[in-house]
């Protein structure tokens, strides 16, 4: 029960943004308002790096490395004979 | 491999900030995989085997090449206006409104100006975490770092990024 009147510490207020503050523990934002706040602001913070883009390659790559190995293959097996 | 060709350009593109030469890397990253396909371990995730011959394939680079900090505005190697603007990263505006539009390509250009000033390791770290989702055990495994390294750059390239991104909120 002590850790209800601990202050969160930076470190927990990222592991409670990121979903992985164990409960008994989170549950110190429900009684601390300037730790909510500040643990809002973080989810926040998290919300835009989870907007960070996937880029995408040319249609063409997936043909390029297939050709690519097909062309290792074929020499390896014309090697082989 | 076309369920993995996304992401791994993704990481690629982000460590070497030059769509042709992440390709060339995307490439060679999946001819490795294909020709060393006898080398998996099992034990590990398939997609974490993947990303982590393609980080080496990145660091390897990054070593010949010496290339530390990233340019949003092109590649490191484009010398004209054209190549400059061909290489220059291209944000996504995601916004309903023409104004959250243009804030959302204002913030998504923000980060990824922060996170190209990232030193490589970290900006690895970040886009494995928040773009692919893998666990701190996961990018460790891929990485082949003690866990806690892994927690410490993750941290670190946060508070960087918070450095940058902070000011927007006030």
């Amino acid at each position: 029960m002590k850790w209800q009147h601990d202050h969160l510490t930076p470190e927990e207020i990222e592991l409670w943004a990121e979903g992985l503050l164990p409960a008994a523990r989170a549950l110190h934002l429900s009684t601390c308002e300037p730790c909510l706040t500040v643990a809002e602001r973080e989810r926040n913070f998290f919300l835009e790096l989870g907007r960070i883009e996937r880029f995408a390659p040319s249609a063409e790559l997936a043909e390029k490395v297939i050709a690519r190995v097909r062309i290792k293959t074929a020499v390896e097996g014309g090697n082989g004979r | 491999m076309r369920r993995y060709e996304r992401p791994v350009f993704s990481l690629l593109y982000r460590m070497v900030r030059d769509r042709a030469l992440a390709e060339d890397l995307a490439q060679e990253t999946f001819v490795k995989v294909l020709n060393g396909i006898e080398s998996y371990r099992p034990e590990f995730k398939f997609s974490s085997w993947i990303f982590k011959v393609a980080n080496n394939t990145a660091i390897d680079h990054l070593r010949k090449r010496s290339v530390e900090t990233l340019s949003l505005d092109g590649a490191p190697n484009a010398t004209t206006p054209d190549a400059v603007a061909a290489t220059a990263l291209q944000i996504r505006a995601g916004g309903e409104s023409p104004l959250e539009e243009v804030e959302a390509r204002e913030l998504g250009t923000a980060i990824e100006r922060a996170i190209g000033r990232l030193r490589p390791e970290y900006r690895t770290c970040i886009v494995l975490r928040h773009v692919e989702g893998y666990s701190y055990e996961q990018i460790a495994e891929i990485l082949d770092l003690p866990l806690g390294t892994v927690k410490t750059y993750i941290h670190r390239a946060r508070n960087e990024l918070r450095v940058v991104l902070e000011p927007r909120r006030t």
